[in-house]
């Protein structure tokens, strides 16, 4: 599909429709939307928005690409006076004090948000059912799952209801739900984006990613959001990546794929024969492709929720009631802190802490929490290796299709493992997207650190390959 | 510290018990093959320059900012913010 960014841009700019209209059409859809998507509306901030870049249009002044265009933002962004609930309990009256920076940057852009979106809790989650918001319906089929965690954000992309959205990628959670709902999803390399204002998940992984309908949207918004910003020091600076730069594959000589994630018996039937078809039509465009060992499934599953539940036991634990938040006293501070947290957190998001605090007592964390740190670095020095041999890897994005709505609830074990393929490339912060291509769930394509322009010129390759 | 804590009080969550689902994650952790590999973090270049640390500065935060942090404290009376109990012991 075309830039969905240029087509809205030139609507406005050839008066085909006023700014005040459409975003009054998007919020009229996202209202009347069944899939559960919306958590709360932002009604009166993206009208008011919308009738100043009418009236720069009506005085003939020119507007920016992204001046006027609607997106949407999951709902654990803070976008000041407006609510961040994180889909939690805790959280459902909190209001945020100040803005992300990477919607700032949108902002000065002058893109309009209109709605904070459902998710799972704190991103706790592969199917936005641990929410206070009612399970996401996926958007071409209502009876599965939406993905997640950022299940809203993709299904108001793929239906039409934001041009863009702005997910949160710590595990997988742009690019599996991206995959589920049909569309494009990215986790940039770790520090492209700026996480300022982003709620802390799993800090050593967690990035801001866009889900938009076409390459050309998310090289858009990847320039507007990427650089450097003291509010975040794991950031840094990032040339912009132009349209002209990822027109041609002709660097791409060599592609990669991890043999186990095929070669196994927990993968779709259907989701390997078109994954190897798609391999096959690589072929035969001349680029050589090259089997790559890696590590386990189970393994990578595990070092990644390991390190994830010891970082967000460490980062939900403020999480207690004193300064913000649905707090409950009982009879003494720790009380106070513990029914709070009891009552408010979501099964899952209880089951993520003390898997942390498990982890990180002692007596567990050199068997299991130092161990998985020693196997991150061990698979980041696979990854550097891999890329001396290719230039890019390509994997399906999911081994299954989605799951029904409430199947993930009845068995986390097998909601973590479905992560398989996700979680692997979070652990070596390396830039991943999702194209909604190759399989019934997409195609996950990642190349070096830093290399994000890569991406996207395969990304453009493949638009036209298969 | 020698005393025990266990995980419900580690993680001031009521009654919370370690699940089965995560403990076969840990499980496969433990026994993944030992790896001759104790320099952590070799990869994860994610430093800050000596000569790049942000300035150590006291960044005043705007009205609307400070009202908002008002509004989100849990409880208020008689114009004072009340925090939830004094630690007793």
């Amino acid at each position: 599909m075309d830039s969905q960014i240029h087509k809205i841009h030139q609507q406005l700019v050839d008066k085909k429709i006023s700014c005040t209209a459409l975003i009054q059409q998007k919020l009229n859809a996202l209202k009347e939307n069944t899939n559960n998507t919306v958590n709360s509306l932002l009604n009166d901030l993206a009208l008011q928005l919308a009738a100043k870049v009418d009236t720069k249009i009506v005085n003939g002044d020119t507007i920016g690409l992204l001046e006027g265009i609607p997106f949407g933002i999951k709902d654990v962004y803070m976008l000041q006076g407006t609510y961040a609930t994180a889909s939690s309990n805790l959280l459902k009256n909190y209001k945020s004090p100040y803005t992300a920076t990477a919607i700032q940057k949108l902002l000065d852009a002058g893109a309009i948000p209109i709605v904070k979106e459902n998710c799972d809790s704190f991103g706790h989650g592969s199917s936005s059912e641990n929410t206070i918001f009612g399970a996401v319906k996926n958007a071409n089929n209502s009876d599965l799952v939406g993905g997640g965690s950022s299940g809203g954000s993709a299904v108001n992309v793929a239906k039409d209801y934001t041009i863009f959205s702005i997910g949160g990628d710590t595990g997988g959670s742009v690019r599996q739900p991206a995959g589920y709902n049909h569309v494009y999803g990215l986790k940039p390399t770790y520090g492209r984006i700026s996480r300022y204002g982003l709620m802390a998940y799993a800090s050593s992984t967690d990035c801001v990613g866009p889900i938009a309908k076409s390459v050309e949207d998310i090289r858009i918004l990847l320039n507007v959001m990427s650089g450097k910003d003291v509010k975040d020091q794991t950031t840094y600076a990032s040339a912009e990546i132009t349209k002209d730069s990822i027109s041609n594959a002709k660097a791409i000589k060599i592609v990669g794929y991890f043999k186990n994630f095929i070669e196994n018996d927990a993968i779709d039937s259907k989701i390997k024969a078109d994954f190897l078809t798609t391999i096959e039509k690589i072929k035969a465009k001349g680029i050589e492709v090259k089997e790559l060992d890696f590590f386990k499934s189970d393994i990578l599953v595990s070092t990644y929720y390991t390190l994830a539940m010891a970082e967000t036991a460490s980062n939900l634990s403020r999480l207690d009631g004193s300064n913000y938040g649905n707090r409950i006293d009982d009879k003494n501070l720790k009380e106070s802190y513990a029914i709070t947290r009891s009552e408010n957190f979501s099964e899952e998001t209880k089951r993520r802490i003390v898997g942390g605090n498990q982890v990180l007592s002692q007596g567990f964390s050199d068997e299991i929490y130092l161990k998985g740190l020693a196997l991150r670095d061990a698979i980041s020095e696979n990854f550097e290796n891999d890329f001396k041999e290719v230039d890019i890897i390509l994997s399906p994005v999911t081994p299954n299709s989605p799951p029904k709505i409430g199947d993930s609830l009845k068995d986390p074990h097998a909601m973590y493992l479905s992560d398989a393929y996700t979680v692997g490339f979070s652990l070596g912060q390396l830039p991943t997207l999702t194209i909604p291509k190759g399989t019934e769930t997409g195609l996950q394509i990642t190349a070096a650190k830093n290399n994000d322009e890569l991406v996207l010129k395969f990304a453009n390759f493949l638009k036209d390959t298969i | 510290m020698s005393k025990i804590m266990t995980v419900d009080v580690l993680s001031s969550i009521k009654g919370a018990q370690p699940s089965e689902a995560v403990n076969k994650l840990f499980d496969a952790i433990k026994k993944a093959q030992p790896l001759n590999n104790n320099a952590f973090n070799n990869n994860h270049n994610n430093y800050v320059s000596l000569t790049d640390l942000r300035d150590d500065v006291v960044i005043e935060s705007s009205s609307i900012e400070k009202q908002i942090i008002i509004e989100n404290f849990p409880k208020e009376k008689n114009g004072y913010l009340v925090v939830s109990k004094v630690i007793e012991e």
